[in-house]
């Protein structure tokens, strides 16, 4: 039945080729190369989960006054999207289920986009000819913490709205344009009443839309241009060597998204997240203390809390505090992580194509580079946890502050040169960080020693064979032709009408002429049994 | 050991050394902090009950002594305070009940933020004391006196929890779960507290805490607070799961990420292939084949590309 | 294909048996060791993957009857965690273990073009293109013009109608002269409402809740009599602004815009929390630790005859964060 469905769509679209192709696709097997899936489907289960919150959620700014199931919160004036996350909390079934598991999702969406950077960054894949896939996922980062940071102010509760009024500050603080796109953006002065709905446009189709276009493209190309892969047996500039997508792939990476989801869902069932009812509704005049974003955006707060107290006065005009780590220092960071490719092209001088990746210890400089620059922001965003960290280790919360100041340039200072003593050390030992076999010692008659490497580890004894090429050309019959098993096993063709073959022909288990009919897509042949 | 087993192992024991700071801080700080609340079975109703009479004689001596040997050293013999401390002459019976109550009076060491503890008197010795220091002179008015019972049984918990995000999570956060101050000082925890160390705190504003008196609080809106912290700080609702804390996003990311990605990380690495071992032993042609001889295509027929 | 001569279609070849082409079969090598199952005990593997398979069912199961049932949320999430788990695990083992074990390989073709295919696509491009656009420059310059001022025209429904010019908004609160300091329930506040060491949140009456209204009104000090010293550089202006010890700063963080909620009793200091910003309240509220670049605006006060507190004028500065037009106040 299978095959007569995918028959009446080849006759008319043709793509039996092309779904050859693309069952024969290979995929390189590295378990590195999975980070950007776990991506795609923690971005599936975000996409599954938030339709089901837009149907509950109401997008508004209006005051109403709440009636449903949690006291402290009975009777009380609230925007009717705080009170619809309420209700979804506690009222709708499966909803807390949803929530836990959207924003759960959202953690580790963002996070495995940034691992993700990190493999595609110390390995080379950025390359030529791969620098618009680059390009494309930087962007897809940029959005995805920016749609994150819309998505957890959604529900405009105490520790969420403190952050949109910061946001506001920081869009304010832009010279020349800042107080004209702070109130573009807001209608208004703050806080006004349509940052929710649109906050809500942007989160739930906009910026989704977009992130789905760049996601095509960006997967598009991975197919075009085939996977990168690690040197190793078989492995050349010139062939991906790996599984193919039928039926391997599919299932593995079917089987990962799963596991994807099964892991989302543990985090919801075991750890609560942003617990909105214990919050509060947002008010411009109430705030909270221990309050930090969600942690993609931390490195952004810890600069906003570190930066000493400069601001720039003159002729009248201002370029306030919050603009030098709010706005100039991600431009910066965003900047020079787009235009990665380019910068390090022209650093080493190297404009030639790579398919074959580089291990990091191989490239010492750039994985030293990249270390540091991590640790850079990694220290911005422990600096965003300022008080907490004081009241948790008991020290001083001035201390900390200006420890951090320091930390800021030391740590990166510390981790270039570890890392690149890492790296050169690593290179000097062959199969570093692979299990070892022991070498058993035996004693000869006369006293001499020798060794003999002991049994593999059961999972480690994987036969190591040469790749099976594939991607058989075939000579293609036009579509004239009907095709035949032949008598001595070969295929071979037969012309037909020249309306194409007829759909008898075509049939698989039609009978003609004792010659039997090549097997349909799920009927193997008999001869392969 | 080599040079390169020195860096492997120094970088492991600093990751295992961060990892389990971070969780111990954040995951284990939050059940922490109930524990070091001074736990809440130390602390009997401390209300003041009709059985309190506060003029009998034998309660005076008795008071006197455990003034005398315990708080005089800072407080001054006389309760007129000094460099080390303030004065106790006019503070009113429920500032007095609140310190020892909490545990934070007597002070651990001299010089150190009074911290809750157990406290080291029970009811009866605190009522002693209080009852000695507030004879020697008359309380100054506005000054609070013990509460006679703090009955929260009307107390409108969504009134409180109004009153609280407006009053009082500006220093211990939204959720009642404390922070750090400015110069080493910090906002405590709200567990483990009773009702009346809640009432007497706020009407006496100990330490760096404001002083919320019945003209910027109202009696009716003090019961609403302290049944709003009672119930729903100490007992928050959290239908989603282990609260890590209530610090928030902080500790979300962290779960998050090591645990998150850090599962699927390690689910990749199951579902993945791992690179291979370098070849030493040079047996490159027989692994490519079976026993057959039918070995796989050889890597060199790409006539096709 | 075109009629041949005899009436017949079709190639004439695929008329003769002899020209039967030959196709090769397709890459299925089923005697090849890339094709065996890596398992080592394929039994063994269906068994574990099977009972992932089984373990899914019941988890799934327990999801439909913690939905129909109703039970908490935790019940609900780890009943969809075990089924999702199970049948993950089920996948993985299958297509690690159970199948063709590879390795494959596919060649990669070069992806840049051929030496000629781009000069006869630009030629293809321009040969046509030519035609249309040369001697054709009004046409181009014409259409230029008219995307031009629809390009400029479109930025008004994009960007202008969003929402209304800052103007002067941002530098100013609804605070005049002679407004009222009221609390959040419309309750005009008198000295005596607030004790020493203690704050309430004000506002105008006209703005009660207001966003840039909001003020800190902080007893600081039982003076009896008199105004609370201003440090040395505003002895002039601010003698008179804080009466009795009672002293009232705007509420916005001159950093980010948060209010800074946090009165220190004893320090005397105001601590915002959101980055952790110092004020000193005797010192104008000057800045002194965190990244706030400028103290918190201070509204002058008065006490009336009925003994209400009320504003003697509106902030003399913009409150909370700065601004590009914010000048060098």
């Amino acid at each position: 039945m299978i095959d007569a469905l995918f028959n009446w769509f080849d006759v008319r679209l043709g793509i039996s080729g092309s779904s050859r192709k693309l069952v024969n696709k290979i995929f390189p097997d590295h378990w590195s190369f999975m980070i950007g899936e776990i991506a795609l489907y923690s971005f599936i289960v975000l996409l599954g989960t938030g339709v089901f919150l837009t149907l509950y959620f109401v997008p508004s700014s209006k005051d109403v006054i709440y009636h449903g199931s949690y006291a402290p919160l009975r009777g009380q004036p609230m925007s009717e999207a705080f009170a619809s996350t309420v209700n979804l909390s506690f009222a709708v079934r499966g909803g807390l289920l949803m929530r836990q598991m959207h924003h759960w999702a959202a953690n580790i969406f963002v996070g495995s986009i940034v691992v993700h950077m990190l493999r595609i960054f110390f390995t080379g894949a950025f390359r030529k000819p791969r620098e618009l896939n680059w390009i494309i996922g930087s962007t897809m980062l940029i959005l995805a913490i920016f749609n994150g940071f819309l998505g957890y102010s959604l529900p405009d509760d105490l520790v969420s709205g403190t952050g949109i009024r910061i946001s506001f500050s920081i869009v304010e603080s832009i010279p020349l344009i800042g107080s004209y796109m702070a109130f573009f953006l807001f209608g208004g002065n703050f806080p006004g009443t349509a940052i929710i709905p649109r906050f809500f446009i942007l989160h739930v189709l906009i910026l989704p839309a977009v992130i789905v276009g760049l996601l095509s493209a960006h997967l598009g190309m991975l197919v075009r241009q085939k996977h990168t892969q690690f040197a190793g047996r078989g492995k050349t500039e010139r062939n991906v060597v790996g599984v193919p997508l039928w039926p391997n792939f599919a299932a593995k990476s079917g089987g990962f998204m799963l596991l994807t989801t099964g892991v989302t869902g543990f985090l919801s069932a075991v750890f609560q997240i942003n617990p909105i009812w214990l919050y509060g509704p947002y008010v411009p005049y109430k705030v909270s203390y221990a309050v930090q974003p969600d942690w993609y955006m931390g490195w952004l707060d810890g600069a906003l809390r570190i930066m000493p107290s400069w601001e720039i006065v003159g002729f009248g005009h201002m370029i306030p505090n919050a603009f030098f780590p709010a706005i100039l220092l991600p431009g910066i960071t965003f900047g020079v992580l787009q235009m990665w490719p380019f910068i390090e092209a022209k650093l080493t001088h190297d404009y030639a194509d790579h398919q074959i990746l580089d291990r990091p210890r191989d490239r010492p400089k750039r994985t030293a580079f990249g270390a540091a620059v991590f640790a850079f922001y990694f220290v911005l965003f422990g600096a965003s946890a300022t008080d907490v960290l004081a009241n948790y280790l008991s020290v001083s919360l001035n201390v900390v502050l200006t420890s951090f100041r320091y930390l800021i340039f030391i740590v990166p200072a510390i981790v270039y040169p570890v890392a690149y003593q890492i790296c050169k050390e690593l290179q000097r030992v062959p199969n570093a960080g692979q299990r070892k076999r022991a070498n058993i010692v035996l004693r000869s008659a006369d006293g001499g020693y020798s060794t003999v490497p002991s049994e593999p580890r059961p999972g480690d004894a994987v036969v190591r064979m040469d790749p099976l090429p594939l991607d058989e050309d075939i000579e293609l019959v036009p579509a004239m032709a009907g095709v035949l098993v032949m008598a001595d096993g070969g295929i071979g063709a037969q012309a037909a009408s020249l309306d194409g073959p007829s759909e008898e022909t075509l049939q698989p288990g039609a009978d003609e002429g004792g010659e039997r009919r090549r097997g349909g897509i799920f009927k193997i042949p008999r001869d392969y049994r | 050991m080599t040079a390169r087993g020195f860096w492997r192992g120094a970088l492991l024991s600093l990751a295992l050394i961060v990892s389990a700071s971070f969780v111990g801080v954040f995951v284990l700080g939050g059940l922490g902090d109930a524990s070091r609340s001074g736990g809440s079975s130390a602390l009997i109703t401390a209300s003041l009950t009709s059985q309190d009479s506060l003029t009998a004689a034998a309660q005076l001596a008795a008071g006197q002594t455990l003034f005398v040997e315990n708080c005089s050293s800072c407080h001054g013999i006389g309760a007129e305070g000094g460099t080390r401390a303030p004065q106790l002459l006019s503070v009113g019976s429920a500032t007095i009940d609140l310190w020892l109550s909490s545990g934070w009076m007597p002070l651990a060491e001299p010089t150190v933020q009074p911290e809750q503890k157990p406290a080291k008197f029970d009811r009866a010795e605190v009522l002693e004391i209080v009852k000695y220091v507030t004879s020697l002179a008359p309380t100054a008015p506005g000054n609070p006196s013990i509460p006679f019972e703090v009955n929260i049984s009307k107390a409108d918990v969504a009134e409180g929890f109004s009153l609280f995000a407006l009053n009082c999570a500006p220093c211990h956060t939204i959720t009642g779960a404390g922070d750090a101050l400015a110069d080493g000082v910090s906002a405590p925890p709200l567990h483990g507290v009773t009702k009346t160390m809640v009432w007497e705190a706020i009407r006496s504003g100990p330490g760096n805490m404001p002083r919320f008196g019945p003209g910027t609080i109202s009696p009716a809106q003090v019961i609403d607070i302290v049944g709003y912290v009672v119930k729903d700080i100490q007992h928050p609702s959290s239908p989603g799961g282990i609260s890590l804390g209530g610090v928030g996003p902080v500790a979300e990311g962290f779960i998050g990420l090591f645990v998150g990605v850090g599962l699927t990380l390690l689910a990749a690495l199951w579902v993945g292939d791992r690179n291979e071992q370098e070849e030493d032993e040079g047996d490159d042609g027989a692994e490519g084949t079976d026993g057959d001889g039918h070995g796989g295509v050889q890597h060199g027929e790409l006539a096709h590309v | 294909m075109s009629e041949n001569t005899d009436g017949t279609t079709g190639s004439p070849e695929a008329k003769d048996p002899s020209l039967r082409v030959r196709i090769p079969v397709s890459s299925a090598r089923p005697d090849a060791p890339q094709f065996r199952v890596a398992a080592k005990n394929p039994r063994r593997a269906e068994l574990l993957a099977a009972s992932g398979f089984l373990v899914a069912a019941a988890g799934f199961a327990g999801f439909g009857a913690s939905y129909w049932q109703n039970y908490s949320s935790f019940w609900l999430s780890i009943t969809f965690t075990v089924g999702f788990i199970g049948l993950g695990y089920g996948l993985v083992v299958w297509g690690k273990y159970l199948m063709p074990q590879g390795p494959f390989e596919e060649a990669r073709h070069s992806l840049a073009p051929s030496a000629n295919e781009r000069e006869v696509f630009i030629e293809d491009f321009a040969s046509r293109g030519k035609v249309a656009v040369e001697r054709r420059g009004l046409l181009v310059k014409t259409l230029g013009l008219a995307s031009g001022v629809l390009g400029v025209v479109l930025a008004f429904p994009l960007l202008r109608s969003l929402g209304p010019l800052p103007k002067k908004t941002l530098a100013q609160t609804a605070w005049r002269k002679g407004s009222y300091l009221v609390d959040i329930s419309g309750r005009k506040i008198k000295p005596a409402d607030i004790d020493v060491g203690g704050f309430i949140t004000v506002f105008p009456p006209d703005d009660i809740g207001g966003a840039y209204s909001q003020t800190m009104l902080i007893h600081v000090d039982p003076m009896k009599s008199g105004y609370l010293p201003p440090p040395p550089q505003f002895t002039k202006q601010r003698a008179t602004w804080a009466p009795l010890g009672y002293i009232a700063f705007s509420k916005l963080c001159t950093h980010a815009g948060c209010p800074v909620g946090l009165y220190e009793e004893l320090t005397e200091r105001m601590l915002c929390p959101c980055h952790q910003s110092v004020f000193v309240v005797r010192d104008a509220a000057i800045p002194v630790f965190g990244p706030a670049p400028r103290p918190l605006p201070q509204l002058p006060l008065y006490i009336d005859e009925d003994g209400y507190f009320r504003a003697q004028d509106g902030y003399d500065e913009p409150v909370g964060p700065g601004y590009w037009e914010r000048g060098s106040d």
